[in-house]
């Protein structure tokens, strides 16, 4: 059994597709998280006003400042220490980016013209502790891997449409002729696009985060997301957790969706006659549900969040629910993942098993 | 080792590719001959259990193959008509993957792949890439392939297709080898392979076996009815189109020999000759066409 994955994950790495497709969403993240380090800016609000690295240093230095749990003292602090100097020529202070926490606190906390609001943040936030600290350099990087692991379900896709069917081109009759050709080595694909699935989100994902802690380090790792600047501010996850949670959860997500899709491409595969066809028919599934008209607010959402395309955009998904033991709906992700895993190992077997010669 | 076929019958919707065959093989060699279109690979893929039965079944030794399941492909080895490969796997990973299939342990498959890329001419190549191979060495590929769980049943579609005359002889040869205590069955347009290596001739015409026997028998229907005959060169060609020929072989400037079959002398200094298959070939597939 042993060999006959061997022999599948080498048709399956061998191909110069595959090779390209991996060498691409490599460099993509890289170039993507590059390109956001590069556009990060900040202004301290006396005379440094940066880009790059040089902005990041600044970011870090100010939230070291104000680190800790977040207080009405610090907002105040906060509020005076970035207190517009020039005439906003009507634009509205909420909107005003100085730096990442200035432009948080503003956020919430600063009325149209950059003073306080009179909100205070048991108001904003309610009972929950929240820990401040620099966090926009990860929270740039989990943005970025949310959109690199939708490329990488394309990438999965890619390297495993061919399993079944690019054996419908001719070596099917050998291999449905041999003593394992309908049992263990249709078991050993299986086996082997899975491996193949969990090794590409590993190296997808290892690549991010390896250029993320280069970039920021372990700063604002333990801080609570809900704490975020304005880039992060509309649509992004209510739940008061950690920097290392979010990214936990992204991370486990992007497993769940690389062997959910590769449930579905294995059944697409096993089904179509050639690869081209069932590159189109698994892509077409797994983006589908962006079609549907089911905002995260319906409850049908619960549902369709489930998929593997909301695996990847993982934002929405961790913004259904928070279980008991503030542990998130989208833990749901990993039954969902293993179930249409299942199914697609399951009734592509059969289906290629059964398949006849013509 | 007996397989046999009851009544098996194929249909593809309308059109019957395998009809109602009753057929018995032991031990030999079989050679399948038949036009395109005969229903030979058809008949191959239900022997492989690649296709089903639309009608009838297939026993080994009174058990259903289909049934049989990795018993029964554990015995078989084949060789399809149309053979698929992986270009960027060298000769020898490829036999060594069909090894694993087979269920080879690695330290046999090894052994065994190296033999028979030996056998097959190919041991100089065995660390090349598929995809650099001519024809006719894919061919031997795929002969090497099918032979290397040493199947009780070997299938061969078209076995000699591409491969040049030296390469043909060397084939013949390594099947001759091979057929002791097994069945194999092969199906080649090149009636001469046949004719050195089967014991046992299969024709089949619309699904159906019209002829089944040895070569000797079965060309003895036709005895009397082949002819050679010395024509003038020019006039060759007329009486090529007016006979069912079977061989035409210039002797000089003037003159021609014709081998044609014929229930009487087509001509008048026409000698009868004994037949062979390649004449009963033409003879069904000519006339009862």
């Amino acid at each position: 059994m042993e060999k006959l994955i061997y022999f599948e994950l080498r048709k399956l790495f061998s191909k110069r597709l595959t090779q390209t497709a991996l060498f691409g969403i490599l460099l993509l993240s890289v170039f993507l998280n590059v390109s956001s380090y590069q556009n990060k800016y900040a202004f301290d609000g006396k005379s440094k006003e940066e880009t790059g690295n040089a902005a990041v240093e600044i970011d870090k230095e100010i939230a070291a400042k104000y680190e800790g749990i977040l207080t009405d003292d610090k907002i105040k602090q906060i509020m005076s220490d970035f207190a517009p100097k020039t005439d906003l020529h009507g634009l509205n202070a909420v909107y005003l980016y100085y730096n990442a926490l200035q432009s948080a606190t503003f956020r919430r906390f600063a009325d149209i013209n950059g003073n306080w609001n009179g909100l205070r943040v048991s108001d904003v936030f309610g009972n929950e502790e929240i820990k401040i600290g620099y966090i926009d350099g990860w929270l740039t990087t989990s943005q970025n891997m949310a959109k690199i692991l939708v490329v990488l379900s394309f990438v999965i896709i890619t390297m495993i449409a061919p399993v079944f069917c690019g054996e419908y081109e001719g070596v099917d009759n050998i291999i449905l002729t041999s003593k394992y050709g309908k049992t263990k080595c249709t078991a050993a694909k299986a086996t082997a696009s899975v491996l193949t699935a969990i090794i590409a989100a590993a190296l997808t994902v290892a690549v991010n985060l390896t250029i993320a802690f280069a970039f920021y380090g372990k700063s604002g790792l333990d801080c609570s997301i809900l704490f975020t600047s304005a880039d992060f501010a509309e649509g992004f996850i209510p739940f008061n957790i950690t920097c290392s949670t979010l990214l936990r959860y992204q991370i486990l997500m992007a497993f769940t969706g690389a062997v959910s899709v590769t449930g579905i491409t294995l059944l697409i595969s096993a089904v179509s006659q050639k690869q081209i066809a069932a590159f189109i028919a698994s892509a077409t599934i797994y983006i589908f549900p962006i079609m549907l008209p089911i905002t995260e607010s319906n409850p049908l959402f619960r549902f369709i969040g489930l998929l593997p395309l909301y695996h990847a955009q993982c934002f929405s998904l961790m913004s259904i629910d928070q279980m008991h033991n503030g542990i998130l709906y989208a833990v749901w992700a990993v039954p969902t993942a293993i179930l249409i895993l299942g199914a697609g190992i399951f009734v592509s077997r059969k289906i290629f098993a059964r398949h006849q010669i013509f | 080792m007996e397989l046999k076929t009851i009544g098996l019958t194929k249909k593809f919707g309308k059109k019957t590719a395998v009809n109602n065959l009753h057929l018995t093989l032991t031990n030999g060699v079989y050679g399948l001959l038949g036009a395109n279109g005969a229903g030979k690979t058809t008949l191959m893929r239900l022997l492989c259990s690649l296709q089903t039965p639309t009608h009838g079944k297939i026993l080994l030794d009174n058990k259903n193959i289909l049934a049989l399941g990795e018993d029964y492909r554990s015995l078989l080895g084949y060789l399809p008509q149309h053979f698929g490969y992986y270009p960027d796997f060298t000769a020898l990973d490829f036999l060594l993957y069909i090894a694993a299939l087979k269920g080879l342990n690695e330290i046999n498959a090894y052994k065994k792949s190296k033999e028979l890329l030996e056998s097959v001419g190919l041991s100089a190549e065995s660390r090349h890439k598929i995809k650099t191979f001519s024809g006719g060495m894919k061919q031997r590929l795929g002969i090497a392939q099918a032979m290397l769980n040493n199947p009780r049943i070997l299938i061969l579609d078209e076995p000699t297709a591409g491969l040049d005359p030296k390469e043909r002889v060397r084939f013949r040869n390594l099947i001759s080898a091979f057929s002791k205590d097994r069945i194999v069955i092969l199906s080649t347009h090149i009636v001469s392979d046949v004719e050195f290596i089967a014991e046992e001739i299969i024709m089949i015409k619309s699904g159906t076996i019209v002829h089944f026997g040895k070569p000797q028998e079965i060309t003895a229907e036709i005895n009397g009815q082949v002819w050679e005959c010395i024509v003038p060169t020019s006039c060759a060609e007329k009486y090529a189109a007016a006979y069912n020929t079977s061989n035409l072989r210039v002797l000089n400037d003037c003159e021609t020999i014709l081998r044609m079959i014929a229930d009487h002398p087509p001509i008048a200094n026409a000698t009868q000759v004994p037949p062979n298959l390649e004449d009963l070939y033409l003879f069904y597939f000519k006339t009862i066409a």
